[in-house]
């Protein structure tokens, strides 16, 4: 099956992730700003500032799938940070309290920190406690909850208001903090550059509605990387443009990602990262994953004329800030758009934000969509209550009821 | 004592007052966390009722919700489908936690109450905040006034301010009786004044606080000496855990609890406009996790050790509480350097490790007895 392999995805951890981590040591060797930053916090603002930034839950996730996390995580917990936290937390906070031989020499020490209430309670108590732990400051972006779960255009202007106006104090605070100046002008042409590989991913995801589908979760997951991360960059554009490509070639062709395609997925939440071969057992059993929630949350248009309005808008609307409707509704569009017959829901024992609903979300996809979904009892990072054979059982008996 | 007594029967959503308000009908409004601005539920004519789930297992929420979801959140949603809280007119949820807004989803999806609202709270004290918060709550406002075709006016709610004031100036008188040794009132018996306060219309509260505090000097039975602890943690709707520490040697005299001190600390301010107040009152007050930053409440935590002459900490942590996870080995090793032996414990809301708990207390007890 290899010949099918994506020559885009060739090579993407060696090429893309670890000169990442290189540079930002050599970043942090030089004295230039470092911010750890949070998912769901706008690091355009940052970019503009000039402050470069590290995510924790990148390295969590790398971590993961290069198996050392759990002795990572061990090590947080005899601190004394319960096995029940969030496993990335736990990972990164490990980390810190063992400097031996970590992957691509640990993540780089902040000079601050940045996170926003927008995803989860973990961003703002795991960033406070390394905040303390480095003794450096950790600026919080405090995000109202969207509790009727609007989309980005539906929401009350007050909370987008109130987060403006958030976002212009902390930017006060990140130029004075830092001794630089926001550049303005660089900071629309990072929201045009955001722009364009939004609009590139959602592309390639378009390609993914075809029959078969040209890419599967194990591409997604990795190349996810820049929307997640780095949007307004030059190389996430130059990336999603020879991906997708790549993608629309394929397609003309026909060719799909495996052989024989008999049931098509919706995978919601993470991956298990410390295997990420699962997909490629998926695949054994004739099934693809043609949409991720997480592939679908981190595009969004932004006006470079309103660049803090529309950046409001983009994360205000993020599903991990909004009621479970949001979350539903998606998911139904997931799995008509793309022509899936089948829903996996992944929990993670240390996410209350994803794993409570799930029942609802089960109930209401079924509704809507007249597909069910599958609630499967896993953890992104940490394996030590993975329970490869019964997961893998419920899967291959849910495979077989899917029409 | 029977007004202890009394007090103790109060703590359920069905009390005898509860009873009586919906008799005469007027509105009975359950919440659930303790940045809930209850003053102007209050000021509405509503009487606003803590919910507090229960000890008990979760049987039916357990058809909704996985094991690792804080077992509180869990036991109120329980109690909800079970009828329960049938008296009740609506719930008011602030956001607090992941667990109760993502619960709050549950609620609305399948319980009967329909009148539902969520309180947009901050996490964090900012200016910025503040003034997004006092705005948030005249929202809440015109949604009470709306949802129960009532009149909420300035005056409603200056009365009302001072009516929750005088109540937490006399629960603090209260606490003030445990600083002496052995405390003139136990620390189960203070927990279930506190969460009685929660329950019953506080101009009558404060009735039967008075009394109390009348009688109690010369009573007769008083709590016997025993090791000086101040229990911190979240939510603990029932005094069974410190009825446990006190049967093996144990004497709390403080806690840092959001059904204990954290609940009626601080006061609302005079002189301000109302609204505003008690905006500013409910984002200052001493903090739960949730918000930014926790060393206010570390501070708050030391300062009552010290004024009450507590001579070990313990910690209990709800499972699959986040905020306070995170926050107990910090606070530990805080402590720990002040010189004061601290336990961390685990426990589900229900009764089920308390053996297990009670072990590691004795032992934590006797280790401090040398």
């Amino acid at each position: 099956m290899s010949e099918r392999r994506l020559e885009t995805l060739k090579g993407f951890y060696a090429n893309y992730v670890k000169p990442f981590y290189e540079s930002a040591h050599k970043a942090e060797e030089e004295g230039k700003l470092v911010a750890w930053v949070a998912s769901t916090f706008p690091v355009e603002i940052l970019l503009a500032i000039d402050i470069i930034p590290v995510w924790p839950e990148n390295y969590a996730s790398l971590c993961a799938a290069r198996r050392v996390s759990v002795p990572l995580c061990e090590l947080a917990e005899r601190k004394g940070f319960s096995k029940d936290l969030c496993s990335y937390a736990r990972c990164v906070l490990g980390s810190l309290f063992d400097g031996e031989s970590l992957p691509e020499g640990g993540i780089p020490k902040p000079d601050l920190l940045v996170a926003s209430t927008c995803a989860c309670d973990t961003h703002l108590k795991w960033f406070q406690v390394a905040s303390r732990i480095f003794k450096k400051p950790l600026f919080l972006l405090d995000v109202p909850y969207n509790v009727k779960g609007a989309s980005s255009e539906n929401l009350d202007y007050r909370y987008v208001q109130h987060y403006v106006s958030q976002l212009e104090a902390l930017a006060g605070l990140l130029e004075k903090h830092c001794g630089t100046k926001l550049d303005g002008d660089k900071l629309k042409r990072t929201l045009k550059l955001s722009n364009r590989a939004s609009e590139l991913w959602l592309e390639i995801q378009d390609c993914r509605k075809n029959v078969p589908t040209p890419m599967g979760a194990r591409e997604a997951f990795s190349a996810v990387y820049f929307m997640l991360c780095i949007p307004g960059t030059e190389q996430a554009v130059g990336f999603y443009e020879k991906l997708c490509s790549e993608l629309e070639q394929r397609v003309k062709e026909g060719v799909g990602i495996i052989e024989n395609e008999k049931y098509r997925l919706v995978w919601d939440n993470l991956p298990l990262w410390f295997d990420l071969q699962f997909f490629q057992y998926l695949e054994t059993l004739g099934a693809v994953v043609v949409a991720e929630t997480f592939s679908h949350v981190w595009a969004g248009n932004l006006d470079p004329s309103k660049p803090y309005e529309s950046l409001a808008r983009k994360y205000l609307s993020n599903m991990a800030n909004c009621a479970i409707e949001r979350r539903i509704r998606l998911i139904a569009g997931l799995v008509k758009d793309f022509r899936a017959n089948g829903v996996v829901l992944p929990t993670n024992w240390g996410c209350r934000m994803m794993t409570i609903g799930e029942t609802v979300v089960k109930e209401k996809i079924r509704e809507m969509t007249g597909v069910s979904s599958l609630i499967l009892d896993v953890d992104s990072t940490d394996w030590r209550n993975y329970d490869e054979y019964q997961v893998k059982t419920k899967l291959e008996t849910y495979l077989k009821t899917l029409k | 004592m029977e007004l202890l007594e009394l007090l103790k029967t109060l703590i359920s959503a069905d009390n005898k007052f509860v009873k009586e308000w919906k008799r005469r009908n007027k509105p009975v409004l359950g919440y659930v966390c303790s940045y809930t601005p209850e003053e102007i539920i209050y000021a509405g004519g509503i009487l606003p009722v803590r919910v507090l789930g229960s000890l008990e297992p979760s049987r039916l929420a357990d058809v909704y919700l996985p094991v690792n979801v804080c077992s509180f959140a869990k036991s109120c949603f329980n109690r909800a489908l079970k009828g329960e809280y049938s008296l009740l007119d609506g719930y008011v949820v602030s956001n607090s936690c992941d667990n109760q807004n993502k619960i709050y989803d549950l609620w609305r999806h399948h319980t009967t109450i329909h009148k539902t609202y969520f309180i947009n709270t901050p996490h964090s004290t900012t200016e910025n905040a503040l003034r997004f918060f006092c705005e948030e709550l005249g929202r809440f406002k015109e949604w009470l006034m709306k949802s129960f075709e009532i009149e909420i006016s300035e005056q409603n709610l200056k009365n009302a301010i001072k009516v929750f004031n005088e109540n937490r100036r006399l629960l603090k008188q209260v606490y003030e009786l445990r600083k002496q040794n052995p405390p003139l009132v136990s620390g189960s018996e203070a927990l279930e004044i506190v969460l009685s306060s929660m329950m019953i219309p506080k101009n009558e509260h404060n009735k039967l606080l008075k009394a109390l505090l009348d009688e109690i000097e010369g009573r007769g039975n008083p709590p016997k000496e025993g090791m000086r602890l101040l229990v911190s943690g979240s939510v603990m709707g029932d005094s069974e855990l410190l009825r446990l520490i006190e049967s093996v040697g144990g004497s709390v005299v403080a806690d840092d609890l959001c059904t204990g001190s954290r609940y009626f600390w601080n006061l609302v301010r005079k002189g301000r406009e109302p609204m505003m107040a008690i905006a500013e009152r409910y984002l200052h007050k001493v903090p739960c996790p949730f918000m930014y930053s926790s060393e206010e409440r570390f501070r708050h935590v030391r300062e009552m050790a010290k004024l009450f002459g507590v001579e070990g900490v313990i910690i209990f942590c709800l499972k699959f509480c986040d905020v306070h996870s995170f926050d107990a080995p910090l606070l530990a090793e805080e402590l720990k350097e002040e010189g004061l032996p601290v336990l961390c414990l685990e426990w589900e809301y229900s009764l089920s490790g308390v053996a297990q708990l009670r072990t590691r207390i004795e032992a934590f007890i006797e280790m401090l007895e040398g």
